[in-house]
């Protein structure tokens, strides 16, 4: 396969390259999730796979390509992997209008939130109708409230 | 099913939602062979996925279309101004299935409220107690809990928190219903499993859609010839200015021709408008049954609006029936809170990966966090309202984007009228008021969705000047073509519409069947 590749793309390019996929650049992207959605109590498995997702998102195109990787190198450029958390949340709020911050947040909200590890973390007990619903798995067990009316008065 | 010769002139009906399902099944039972086009393919109950993203991407409309005004949804979500289906059984199969009836002073909005500026409000030609025994017939074949008989749901546990809210505020109008899923079985379905997920198609089918009543019924008399991925794309007419076929493109950009003696459009508010654009001839130059030049226009989307509240202990608000939850004590029509027209408040819950992207489009951190870390200690309300007819908020053909038919698309124009922004705020007030009252530490003010309620688009109007159907939704200009969904909702009432969406349906196919019987079409 790599030798048909190579006859047919010749001397132009050798090797297709995908932005954000170095150590570095995941884990940098990792750490900018981790601000972007700070749940202390995530651990990393989320946030490593939604940077898999937003890698994706960022080589979809070339255009998106070239947008994802220089807001890499910005990163990169401002040291934000050594920042704390105060310090790289300002950072990123001086970054919040740019089509980088838009390309990742946009692919991250959902990714991160539609992660059945975080459905978990979050007491979300996702898909129900093969659990039977939950007619009888708590659909109505909160007890400090009173139980209420069900029916309706008249308008009067 | 029936096979109906593309040549031989038929009833043809565009769209198998609520409007356009309950005119199959209404004509086939009455004997009348009917022509069905749906644009979207035919899922059922094993299709659907107890998953938002995932039924999200296979059951909505996604065909691009673009926005324009300065409504917030056309700043969070630019290229999906409404949130409807694409599939046979239209948006029943996404609704949620709360299902209030109008109220009287809703049908005499101009009479009652008196001239609003900016607003184009205008009195239906029909009153309330014209469409009280169609109201009737909707909510038996739709089997709304708290009516006929039919015993109303159990109360979930974001009912509580909002029940209990409303006692505490004083609200005495609030209930579990009226709301079209089976409390117990009921016409040939099954009772609810409290399985939640009412926005991704019912796999349990204890909720009353078109898909699941009159489609197969319909099928079952032998009359109707359901063409699924059927993308009606431009209505015919004769020289004598009568439509005579349809034009529509199968999955593969094929073109069909369909003739029709009648042709009823149920496309929704959006694509009913955009097709009768899409009809332009030299004889209707600005559109089939356009020569009011109000097709397209008085686009409304009901108000809308979320409130949801943190609190410090379990809510668990997505197990259980979605929206079996409403408040109607704001449904009225009181000028001393500063706005005409009113609301209704309804349970509500999203699953973690939409209440992230829609609770606070584009919030991010701690902001975003603090109410998701919360998520199962969250109870979630929406306001749905009487918005304002303008001339102004509009569906128009684009000048530029294109479909994958390389047609049109709509474009939908929208600006909220400070009464809607009124109305809007003063809800999003009693709102957090009643969730304090039960203890919220936080409550968070979430911003219209994409349009669920499309509506007034083909509006009905007793003079012809005024607008594009009268009081049967058959257009002023064209005898033998109708309007049977919500875009001939002359104004949007506070109420969800689907419910006046099929009494509507369930009358005008009546009104058809005997004027086809007699001649008079």
């Amino acid at each position: 396969m790599e030798e048909i590749g190579m006859a047919i793309s010749g001397p132009l390019s050798k090797e297709v390259i995908t932005i954000g996929t170095s150590v570095e650049e995941r884990k940098l992207l990792v750490r900018m999730l981790r601000v972007m959605y700070p749940h202390s109590r995530f651990p990393d498995g989320p946030y490593e796979r939604t940077a898999d997702a937003v890698i994706a998102a960022g080589n979809t195109t070339p255009g998106q390509a070239l947008t994802f990787a220089a807001g890499l190198r910005e990163l990169q450029a401002a040291s934000f992997g050594d920042l704390d958390d105060a310090a790289a949340t300002t950072y990123l709020e001086g970054m919040a209008g740019s089509p980088f911050f838009a390309l990742v947040h946009g692919r991250a909200v959902v990714a991160l939130y539609n992660d059945h590890e975080v459905w978990e973390l979050l007491g979300y007990e996702g898909p129900s109708f093969d659990k039977g619903g939950y007619l009888n798995r708590g659909f109505n067990d909160l007890d400090w409230l009173p139980d209420p009316r069900i029916t309706e008065l008249d308008r009067g | 099913m029936a096979t109906i010769a593309t040549d031989e002139s038929a009833v043809l009906i565009i769209g198998s939602g609520a409007g356009g399902g309950t005119m199959a099944y209404e004509l086939t039972k009455a004997g009348i062979p009917c022509v069905m086009l749906e644009a979207g393919s035919h899922l059922t109950h094993d299709d659907y996925v107890n998953d938002e993203w995932e039924a999200f991407t296979h059951m909505a409309w996604l065909d691009p279309r673009t926005t324009s005004g300065s409504w917030q949804v056309a700043t969070d979500f630019s290229g999906l101004p409404a949130w409807t289906v694409k599939a046979v059984g239209g948006t029943t199969t996404h609704w949620a299935g709360a299902t209030p009836r109008f109220r009287d002073y809703e049908f005499k909005a101009l009479s009652t409220y008196g001239a609003v500026e900016g607003a184009t409000l205008l009195d239906w030609p029909i009153s309330l107690g014209e469409l009280a025994p169609y109201y009737d017939r909707a909510e038996k074949a739709m089997g709304s809990t708290h009516r006929h008989g039919r015993p109303p749901l159990p109360a979930n546990n974001n009912y509580k928190v909002f029940a209990n809210g409303a006692e505490r505020v004083g609200y005495k109008l609030y209930a579990t219903g009226p709301y079209a899923t089976n409390a117990e079985p009921y016409d040939g379905r099954p009772g609810s499993i409290q399985d939640g997920f009412n926005f991704q198609g019912d796999k349990h089918q204890s909720k009353w859609s078109t898909l699941v009543r009159e489609i197969p019924r319909a099928l079952e008399t032998g009359r109707l010839d359901l063409r699924p991925q059927s993308h009606a794309v431009q209505i015919t007419h004769d020289a004598s200015g009568r439509v005579d076929a349809v034009l529509y493109v199968d999955a593969d950009g094929n073109l069909h021709r369909q003739a029709a003696k009648v042709v009823c459009v149920a496309g929704n508010s959006i694509e009913s408008a955009r097709l009768l654009l899409l009809s332009a001839s030299s004889m209707f130059p600005n559109g089939l049954a356009n020569s009011s030049d109000q097709v397209g226009r008085n686009y409304m989307r009901h108000l809308t609006g979320s409130v949801y509240a943190r609190f410090d202990k379990s809510v668990h608000m997505f197990r259980g029936e979605t929206m079996a939850g409403i408040i109607a004590d704001e449904a009225r029509h009181d000028p001393s809170r500063g706005f005409v027209g009113g609301y209704y408040l309804e349970t509500l819950s999203l699953g973690p990966a939409f209440l992230s992207s829609f609770i606070e489009p584009g919030a991010w951190g701690a902001r975003l966090t603090d109410m998701m870390d919360a998520y199962a200690n969250i109870a979630g309300l929406w306001i749905v309202g009487e918005d304002m007819p303008q001339t102004t908020n509009r569906i128009t053909l684009s000048a530029t984007a294109r479909d994958q038919w390389d047609l049109p698309v709509a474009n939908v124009h929208f600006d909220d009228h400070a009464n809607d922004v009124a109305m809007r705020t003063y809800a999003y007030k009693k709102a957090e008021v009643l969730y304090k009252s039960v203890g919220a530490i936080e409550t968070r003010r979430t911003p219209p969705y994409p349009s669920t309620h499309n509506l007034g688009t083909c509006r009905m109007s007793e003079r012809p000047e005024d607008g594009v159907v009268d009081r049967w939704g058959r257009a002023h200009d064209v005898p033998n073509l109708f309007v049977s969904d919500g875009s001939v909702m002359t104004t949007g009432a506070a109420a969800n519409p689907t419910l006046t969406i099929v009494a509507l349906a369930i009358r005008q196919a009546e009104y058809l069947a005997e004027q086809l019987k007699t001649g008079n079409i």
